[in-house]
C-alpha cells in the first residue's frame, strides 16, 4: 500500500533525499535502533560529526550556521525547488541545494563564499522579479521570510528590466474558505502548503498547475480547504500568499504583546501564543511543544478566539421580580447567592462543573460545597462509577502519551472520531501511519480519519470478543502480534448505559496485550476525554452521573461554566435557585437566577490538565471584561459571605491545596507515569456484562467540529466555517 | 496739586474709602478671600445672573473695568460666566453698557447664554463611533 505521495515514496527508497528527523519526544524508537557510525563533514572549515543521510542543511544547523531556505521545512518532505539554500561544496562544479544533499565523508561546505553569495543573490533576484512590492499593505509584513532574507541575502538592485515594460506576473486569487485569505500573486511556489495538505492534514486538495511563469498553486477547481488543520498553512507560508482572513489588516507583529498560554478548546492542551494589543486578543498562534502539538494547531483553537469578545458576561446579574436578569453590583449578587446556599439543606446543594473550568476553580468549588456539608460535586461529562471508578488515574487518561503514539505499530480506536475530538492526536496517528507503517483499526461509526483503516464494525460486542480473545476477527491477531499496540477508547461511549462494561472490556483487552509485551514500559490503554476540564475534575474528586443528583430534586444548583445542556430548567423543581458562574452567556446563564461573571482562559492564570494528565498553566493575556473576576476568587468571596470561608487567599496557597489533593496537578509540564493497571483491571472484572448496543460518536463530520463549547459557539468565524462547509457539501463546484 | 496729594495722604484716604465701599473690615476681608483684591468703583450695571460690573478711570486702562461675580458662584467663578451682552463693554469693544445701548439687535432666535460646562455633568460628550471591544450577553426577557 502506497501511503504517501509518489514523489515522496520514491525519494524514501533512495538515500539521497532522506531527511531523518529524530525529535526528542521519540524515546521508544531510539531504544531499538542501532546508531550507525557518524561521518565527519566540514561546514565553513568547522568539523561536525553527523549520521550518514543527514542533509548539508541539517549538518550546518548543528554548528549554528543557518542556511536560508524557503521550501525546506523540517516537518515536511524535502522538495528542493526554491534553490535558496544553494551552497558551495569543494570539488563540486556547481553549487548544490543544501536541503536535499546528503552529507558525504570529508565534504567541505562553504556557506559564505563568493560563489554561495552570488548564487543566493541570483535566486533572490529571480524570486523578486515577479513578487509584488506590496509589503506596506501585506499582512505578512514584519514576519515574512522573503522580506527578511532579501534584506540579508539579496542584492540591492535588480538587473532585470523587462518588467518595466511587461509588468509583473499576476495570478488570480483563490477562495479556499473563510479562514484563509489568498493573494496568489505573492506566491513563490515553495509548495509548503501542498506538502502540508497531503502529508499532515491528509486532504490532497492542493497542487500546482502549469509550469514556468504560468505555474500556479491552487485547488485545481475552486473549493474550500476542508480540513481541521487548515490554519497551519498560514504559518507555513513563507510569504504573504496565505494569510489569516479573520486577522487581515488587524495588526503588525511588532505592535502585539505575545503571551504564552495553553489551549482549552480540545482535550490535548496544545501550547499557544496569544497575541494581544490594547487589551484585545487579536490572534492565537501555536507554540512548539514536541510532546503535544509539535508546531501545529487545530482550527478551532486558532480561530475561535473572536468568540472571546462576543456574548460575554460582563456584570453580575440577578433575577428581578418580573423574572428578568438585571445587572447588579457584585455585593448584591454575592449576598443573594450566599443566602440561597446558606438557607438550603446541605444535601440539596448540587455543583456541576463544565467543559472549560480550571483546576483552581474546581478545587475551590469542591472545598466550598464540602464545607457547606454537601458531597454533590459533579462533572457534566460522564464517567462510569463501578469498579475502580475514577480512583485509579490510569483508567481515565491517555496513558501512551501523545508523542509516543508515533511509535505505535497498531492503533485500535474504539468509538472515537479522533480527527475531530483531538485533531492533533489524529495528526500523530497519521504521521505514524505514513512514516512507521502503523496500521489502524476502528470500532464505531465509519468516519473519515484522513488515512486508511481496517473497519471492524460498530457493535459493542466486538470489543467484548476482542477482550475475551475469542474474536475471529483478523484485528485480534494483529493486536496480539503487535510490539507496541495502542487502544484508544472515546469518552463519548462512557455516557451510555453500557459505558462501564465497555470500559471494563477495553481495560481487559489493553492489559492482556500489555502483559505480553516485551517492552515493559509501553502502555496500551488510553481513554480520550472530550474536554479540557475533565481530567482535572476527576483528579480533584468530582463525581459522575449528574442525572441521579438532578432526579433527587436539588434546591440550589451551582453551575461552574456548565454549558453542555446537561442541566436544564425542565429537569429541576420550580423553586430551585440556579447560580451560574462562567464567562459566556450560553445554555447555563440563560437558566440562571444569579449570574457571576468569570474569566475566560486568556484572562487568568489557571491550571489545566490535558488528556495525558499533563498539568499546564495559562497566563493572563488580557484583563477580564467589565466586572468579571478570576473564577476561584469569586468562589472564595462567596465562601466568606456564606460563613464557610476557604483557607486560601492567593494563588500560591490554592496551588498548595491542589498539591495536597494530587501533586500531579501542580507538576507543570510533566506527565507522571500511571500504575495500578492490574488492580483497575481486577476491579473492573465484575463490570464485564454482556453488551449489545452500537457505538456512536457525536462529531462525525467537519461541520460538527467547529462549534462545541461556549467560546466557539459565540465565535462568528466558527459560524462562517460551518456554513462554508455545508455550502461546499451541497454544491461542491 | 493739593497738599494731600503732595504728601501722598490721598492714598490713605483711598484705602479707607475702598474698605468702606466694600462693606467694612469684615466685608473687605471676605472679598479679598474670594477675589484676591478689593477696588473702589462705580457700579455700571448688573446682568441677569447677578454679576456686577464696575468702572473706575483712576486705574489704568485694562484694569479700569471689572466684574464681581454673583455670590451664588462663591469661588467657582470663571470668565465664561460673563454673558455675551456685557462681554463687549468689559473688553473695551464698546463704551456703552447693554442697557444704555439702543442699537443692539434682539431677535427671538438668539440663543440663551450658557457658561462653559466643561468638567461638569452638563458637558458635551460626543458619541463613540468605534465598536465596543466586548459585546456583552443580553439575557432574554421573561415570557419570550
Amino acid at each position: 500500500m502506497l501511503r504517501q505521495p509518489l514523489t515522496r515514496a520514491l525519494a524514501l527508497s533512495s538515500p539521497t533525499r532522506v531527511a531523518p528527523v529524530v525529535p526528542a519526544a521519540r524515546r521508544f524508537a531510539e531504544q531499538v535502533s542501532v546508531q550507525p557510525e557518524k561521518v565527519e563533514v566540514f561546514i565553513d572549515d568547522k568539523p561536525v560529526y553527523v549520521l550518514p543521510g543527514t542533509t548539508v542543511l541539517q549538518a550546518a544547523a548543528q554548528v549554528g550556521v543557518e542556511i536560508p531556505r524557503f521550501c525546506y521545512h523540517e516537518r515536511l518532505a524535502v522538495a528542493g525547488n526554491c534553490r535558496m539554500c544553494l551552497v558551495e561544496v569543494e570539488k563540486s562544479p556547481k553549487p548544490v541545494a543544501a536541503c536535499a544533499m546528503p552529507v558525504m565523508k570529508g565534504m567541505r561546505v562553504k556557506t559564505n563564499s563568493d560563489l554561495t553569495r552570488k548564487a543566493r543573490e541570483g535566486v533572490m533576484e529571480f524570486l523578486l522579479v515577479n513578487h509584488p512590492l506590496d509589503c506596506p499593505i501585506c499582512d505578512q509584513g514584519g514576519e515574512c521570510d522573503l522580506q527578511d532574507q532579501s534584506m540579508a541575502f539579496g542584492s540591492d538592485r535588480s538587473r532585470f528590466t523587462d518588467i518595466h515594460f511587461s509588468g509583473k506576473r499576476a495570478v488570480e486569487d483563490k477562495d479556499v474558505g473563510p479562514l484563509i485569505k489568498t493573494i496568489m500573486t505573492r506566491c513563490i511556489h515553495c509548495t509548503r502548503c501542498i506538502r502540508f495538505a497531503s502529508e499532515v492534514a491528509g486532504v490532497d486538495d492542493f497542487g500546482t498547475t502549469g509550469r514556468g511563469t504560468d505555474m500556479q498553486v491552487g485547488t485545481y477547481v475552486e473549493k474550500m480547504f476542508l480540513s481541521e488543520l487548515s490554519g497551519n498553512i498560514i504559518d507555513l507560508c513563507p510569504v504573504g500568499a496565505l494569510t489569516s482572513k479573520p486577522y487581515s489588516f488587524a495588526a503588525r507583529p511588532w505592535e502585539t504583546r505575545r503571551i504564552d498560554s495553553v489551549d482549552v478548546l480540545d482535550p490535548l492542551g496544545s501550547n499557544i501564543v496569544v497575541a494581544t494589543r490594547t487589551n484585545e486578543v487579536l490572534r492565537i498562534l501555536p507554540r512548539t511543544n514536541e510532546e503535544i502539538n509539535e508546531e501545529w494547531l487545530s482550527d478551532k483553537s486558532r480561530f475561535a478566539c473572536d468568540g472571546l469578545k462576543r456574548q460575554r458576561l460582563v456584570t453580575p446579574m440577578l433575577k428581578d421580580s418580573r423574572g428578568n436578569l438585571t445587572p447588579v453590583e457584585w455585593e448584591d449578587a454575592i449576598v443573594a447567592a450566599a443566602r440561597a446556599l446558606r438557607d438550603c439543606p446541605p444535601d440539596k446543594i448540587l455543583a456541576v462543573a463544565g467543559d472549560l473550568a480550571d483546576a483552581e476553580a474546581l478545587i475551590a468549588l469542591k472545598d466550598f460545597v464540602n464545607r457547606l456539608g454537601s458531597e454533590n460535586t459533579y462533572t457534566e461529562q460522564y464517567f462510569p462509577t463501578g469498579g475502580s471508578g475514577t480512583d485509579l488515574r490510569s483508567s481515565y487518561l491517555l496513558n501512551t502519551k501523545i508523542a509516543n503514539v508515533e511509535d505505535a505499530d497498531f492503533v485500535l480506536l474504539i468509538g472515537t472520531n479522533v480527527r475531530f475530538e483531538a485533531p492533533l492526536l489524529n495528526a500523530r496517528i497519521r504521521k505514524a501511519f505514513i512514516h512507521n507503517e502503523t496500521d489502524v483499526a476502528l470500532i464505531g461509526p465509519k468516519v473519515d480519519l484522513t488515512y486508511e483503516y481496517t473497519y471492524v464494525g460498530d457493535s459493542a460486542s466486538l470489543v467484548k470478543d476482542l477482550a475475551a480473545g475469542t474474536s475471529s476477527n483478523e484485528v485480534l491477531k494483529r493486536l496480539e502480534s503487535a510490539k507496541r499496540p495502542v487502544v484508544i477508547l472515546g469518552a463519548d461511549q462512557l455516557k451510555t448505559e453500557e459505558g462501564a462494561a465497555l470500559l471494563a472490556y477495553t481495560q481487559e483487552l489493553a492489559l492482556r496485550l500489555q502483559d505480553n509485551l516485551q517492552d515493559k514500559e509501553w502502555k496500551v490503554l488510553n481513554v480520550l476525554q472530550r474536554t479540557a476540564s475533565q481530567v482535572a475534575a476527576l483528579d480533584i474528586g468530582y463525581k459522575q452521573g449528574v442525572g441521579e443528583a438532578l432526579a433527587a430534586g436539588p434546591r440550589v444548583v451551582y453551575l461552574l461554566g456548565a454549558d453542555g445542556g446537561v442541566v436544564t430548567r425542565e429537569a429541576l423543581p420550580k423553586d430551585t435557585v440556579v447560580i451560574y458562574q462562567g464567562h459566556h452567556g450560553d445554555a447555563g446563564a440563560s437558566i440562571a437566577d444569579v449570574v457571576l461573571p468569570g474569566a475566560a482562559y486568556t484572562e487568568k492564570r489557571a491550571t489545566y490538565v490535558n488528556a495525558e494528565g499533563r498539568a499546564q498553566q495559562t497566563l493572563p493575556a488580557v484583563t477580564p471584561p467589565g466586572l468579571a473576576r478570576d473564577d476561584w476568587k469569586i468562589i472564595r468571596a462567596l465562601s466568606e459571605v456564606s460563613g464557610a470561608g476557604l483557607p486560601y487567599d492567593n494563588l500560591d496557597e490554592i496551588r498548595e491545596r491542589l498539591s495536597q489533593v494530587s501533586p500531579a496537578l501542580v507538576a507543570y509540564g510533566d506527565v507522571q507515569a500511571n500504575n495500578y493497571f492490574a488492580q483497575a483491571r481486577a476491579l473492573a472484572k465484575s463490570l464485564q456484562k454482556p453488551v449489545s448496543g452500537k457505538l456512536d460518536v457525536q462529531l462525525k463530520q467537519l461541520e460538527d467540529y467547529f462549534m462545541t463549547d461556549a467560546i466557539s459557539r459565540a465565535s462568528p468565524t466558527m459560524a462562517k466555517c460551518v456554513q462554508a462547509v455545508l455550502k461546499q457539501k451541497t454544491s461542491p463546484y | 496739586m493739593s497738599l494731600m496729594k503732595y504728601l501722598a495722604l490721598d492714598k490713605v484716604a483711598n484705602f479707607f474709602n475702598i474698605i468702606r465701599l466694600n462693606g467694612g473690615i469684615r466685608g473687605s476681608l471676605y472679598k479679598l478671600y474670594r477675589q484676591d483684591e478689593i477696588k473702589d468703583g462705580v457700579l455700571i450695571g448688573e446682568d441677569k445672573f447677578g454679576n456686577k460690573y464696575y468702572e473706575n478711570p483712576r486705574y489704568f486702562y485694562g484694569r479700569n473695568r471689572w466684574v464681581e461675580y454673583a455670590d451664588q458662584y462663591y469661588l467657582n467663578y470663571d470668565a465664561s460666566q460673563v454673558p455675551a451682552e456685557w462681554y463687549g463693554w468689559l473688553h473695551y469693544k464698546t463704551d456703552l453698557p447693554p442697557h444704555q445701548d439702543p442699537s443692539r439687535p434682539k431677535y427671538k432666535w438668539m440663543a440663551e447664554f450658557t457658561e462653559n460646562l466643561s468638567g461638569t455633568t452638563g458637558q458635551y460628550t460626543p458619541y463613540s463611533t468605534t465598536r465596543p471591544k466586548i459585546e456583552p450577553w443580553v439575557p432574554k426577557k421573561a415570557g419570550q
